[in-house]
């Protein structure tokens, strides 16, 4: 089916130092491929050679061949390669050309010409495939995490290709909605497609893969079955776990001594006439690290922009120790990383992104700041500039200079791989250090049972529990029922 | 009412009329003059179910129309300005903006495209306007979260911001820019991988063709625009 021989690659023309080196593999008809290592151990770039976005699109050097059913892949013209290969990738937001689901779905059909009857029995086969009649004709930027990787995976098999890559197709994804995207790989292994997936998150991926394959610095250094895969220590590889069940609570009981941050009631807002939250009471711990779990579209994503302040019309008692807070003052004490960090990083140099958050201009208050969270080697650097890793961490520095009571994240670890992950840990130890409340709303159950203190189960806008971190609960709602 | 009208614009159709109307910017004129243009906006709002919206702009346009003729003449000092400022922007910018605004929530990106290929218009063209009518949406997106990013560290609309406008305009632009060229990287690479670039012409699931309500919609807008330049032109002729 896939032969790679050879292959060697380098983006910036450096003989010395190979982005992908050595790479040999023989991928056969119906296989299931995993791609695991570290951020940058090069998984992405291979798949990019498989689905000639190498050379067609990043340059670079490269050496080496793949033949795709034996006709070598650099020969066919990239949308040639379109018709054999589909490719879905991790970020929801950019890889749709369109606005509308159907729209989205047929459009691969129609850039290969193919005639519209045909692109119609096409469309009726990937809906019954996928059972994604309801999500037809809207519009995609209105759907969740989860339907929009399954209209990207729709998408890419209404051409019928026989290999199908997908990079990171999880991130952005719930537990349920990974476990649909198992399904979906399984259909297609059934069907006797091959699939090659790059994947940090790898719990999902248990039952359905074959192969193992890890990269480091560019090369592949292990190769596993999926039995052997089952029975190493992912630790000892900087990996996620595959099996969910092998995680245990880290630091079982709270880090501080049981008070109350603040009581909300009668907390709830609705858009438009539809009641998206709605709280009737709950107690949140003081100094906790407190996760905010749910399906994708719970809500949990307005409680926190309620909770920071942000929603004028959120009604509610918020009562701190004995005053009552209203919005405005819920805004000076809240502070939200967000997932795309870039939207809140404004200033020129890391240094000047602290001082902007302090009332007076401290600068030896902020050097501080930053020495703490690693960054004063990069005082002077462009925010932009930075790696995902320490934009987060500077969104920090400038919560923790402004004075911040409350800091939430969304979604800290999504994409990330275990070491990076460690790194939001850390971070978060570090916040609990300092006396602050923090709020993590995450899919990501290895980061809960790994620092989290306290548990907030939202649905339908409700918050349906509320409790002292408890592995069992937990795993109810993690793994597959 | 058991009409049911298939209100369905052809793009050409409503990027036509968008292009007349920006026409309006250029110079203030009587209500008799600019009328047929500021009604065209409404009817499209109107009939494609955005009926509140349409009779929120029509009003807003007329309570305009009205501070200009009958209170500008009596006003002085800042509520003088404040009226001017309102007034005139209004009267001429409001029927592009919603104009602009039909034809973004109501055009799909593949409607688009094959409504240009109908005309002839090359790939080169047609695909980056596309990416455009795609992108919009998104950047509304960022700039709401950028709004609230900036709310947070005590920005918005208080003196600690006003000082220095400028700094505003910054603090919006570069992250949207920083966004849009990563979009614009991601997307790109993402429609090459599903065959974008295949030099045989694109087939088109969807259908688009000139109805009588385009060629209806045209006239009224052409008429329009023919007594706006009358009037227009007239004046500077025969002045």
């Amino acid at each position: 089916m896939l032969k790679i021989e050879d292959i060697s690659f380098s983006y910036d023309n450096n003989e010395t130092n190979y982005n992908l080196a050595d790479i040999n593999q023989n991928i056969k008809e119906g296989e299931v491929i995993l791609l695991c290592g570290e951020s940058g151990c090069g998984k992405t770039t291979l798949t990019r050679i498989i689905n000639g976005l190498i050379p067609n699109f990043f340059n670079g050097t490269k050496q080496g061949n793949v033949y795709l059913k034996d006709n070598l892949i650099n020969e066919i013209p990239i949308y040639e390669i379109s018709k054999y290969v589909g490719s879905v990738f991790q970020n929801p937001k950019t890889q749709f050309f369109n606005v509308d689901t159907t729209g989205e779905i047929v459009f691969g059909c129609e850039n290969l010409a193919m005639d519209v009857d045909e692109i119609k029995s096409r469309l009726d086969h990937v809906v019954k495939d996928f059972k994604i009649q309801p999500l037809l004709d809207k519009n995609i930027f209105k759907l969740s995490g989860g339907e929009k990787q399954k209209i990207a995976c729709a998408s890419v098999s209404a051409v019928f290709p026989d290999l199908f890559v997908l990079d990171e197709p999880s991130s952005n994804l719930d537990a349920q909605s990974s476990w649909d995207l198992e399904d979906i790989i399984k259909n297609w292994k059934q069907s006797g497609k091959t699939v090659i997936i790059a994947e940090h998150k790898l719990f999902f991926l248990n039952n359905v893969v074959d192969r193992v394959l890890f990269l480091e610095n560019g090369r592949i250094t292990e190769k596993w079955s999926i039995d052997e895969f089952k029975s190493i220590n992912h630790r000892d590889y900087g990996l996620r776990q595959i099996n969910l069940e092998n995680l245990y609570v880290n630091h079982d009981g709270y880090y501080s001594n049981n008070q109350d941050l603040m009581e909300l009631r009668n907390f709830n807002f609705k858009y438009g006439k539809k009641q998206v939250l709605d709280i009737d009471g709950v107690k949140i711990p003081k100094n906790e690290i407190i996760a905010i779990i749910g399906k994708n579209g719970a809500g949990k994503s307005t409680f926190a922009n309620c909770l920071c302040g942000l929603k004028r019309s959120c009604k509610g008692e918020i009562i701190w120790g004995d005053v009552h807070l209203k919005r405005k003052d819920l805004l000076k004490k809240t502070y939200m990383v967000m997932q795309d960090v870039n939207h809140q990083l404004f200033t020129e140099s890391v240094l000047d992104e602290v001082l902007l958050s302090m009332g007076e201009e401290n600068i030896s208050r902020a050097e501080e700041i930053l020495t703490n969270l690693n960054l004063i080697h990069l005082k002077e650097a462009h925010p932009m500039a930075l790696s995902g890793g320490e934009k987060q961490r500077v969104a920090i520095a400038s919560a923790i200079a402004s004075g911040k009571e409350i800091l939430i994240f969304d979604e800290p670890t999504s994409g990330l791989d275990l070491k990076n992950m460690m790194k939001v840990s850390e971070n978060l130890i570090y916040l609990q250090k300092l006396g602050i409340t923090s709020f993590i709303i995450t899919h990501d159950f290895e980061l809960i049972m790994d620092v989290c203190s306290h548990v907030l189960h939202m649905e339908d806008g409700k918050i349906i529990d509320n409790y002292k971190i408890n592995e069992d609960k937990l795993k109810n709602f993690f793994l597959k029922n | 009412m058991g009409l049911k009208l298939n209100f369905n614009l052809d793009p050409r159709t409503k990027i036509i009329i968008l292009v007349l109307i920006s026409f309006m910017v250029f110079n203030e004129v009587p209500l008799y003059i600019s009328g047929i243009l500021v009604l065209v906006p409404f009817i499209c709002l109107f009939f494609s179910n955005r009926i509140k919206l349409a009779l929120s702009y029509i009003l807003i346009y007329i309570f305009a129309k009205y501070i200009q003729i009958y209170l500008l003449p009596t006003a002085t000092g800042i509520i003088a300005i404040f009226l001017i400022m309102f007034s005139y922007t209004a009267t001429r910018m409001l029927p592009i903006l919603m104009m602009g605004y039909y034809t973004i929530q109501t055009t799909k990106v593949s409607e688009f495209i094959a409504s240009m290929e109908k005309s002839n218009i090359p790939k080169e063209i047609t695909i980056p306007l596309s990416v455009i009518f795609r992108y919009i949406p998104s950047v509304y997106e960022e700039i709401k979260s950028i709004t609230d990013a900036m709310k947070m560290r005590g920005f918005g609309l208080n003196a600690k911001s006003l000082k220095n406008p400028l700094k505003l305009i910054e603090f919006y632009m570069i992250p949207i820019l920083v966004n849009a060229i990563k979009t614009a990287d991601e997307l790109s690479a993402a429609s090459l991988t599903r065959g974008l670039s295949n030099p045989i012409s694109r087939t088109h699931f969807v259908e688009v063709k000139l109805n009588k309500i385009d060629y209806v919609l045209l006239v009224i807008s052409f008429m329009g625009l023919g007594i706006y330049a009358y009037y227009f032109l007239g004046g500077v002729l025969f002045a």
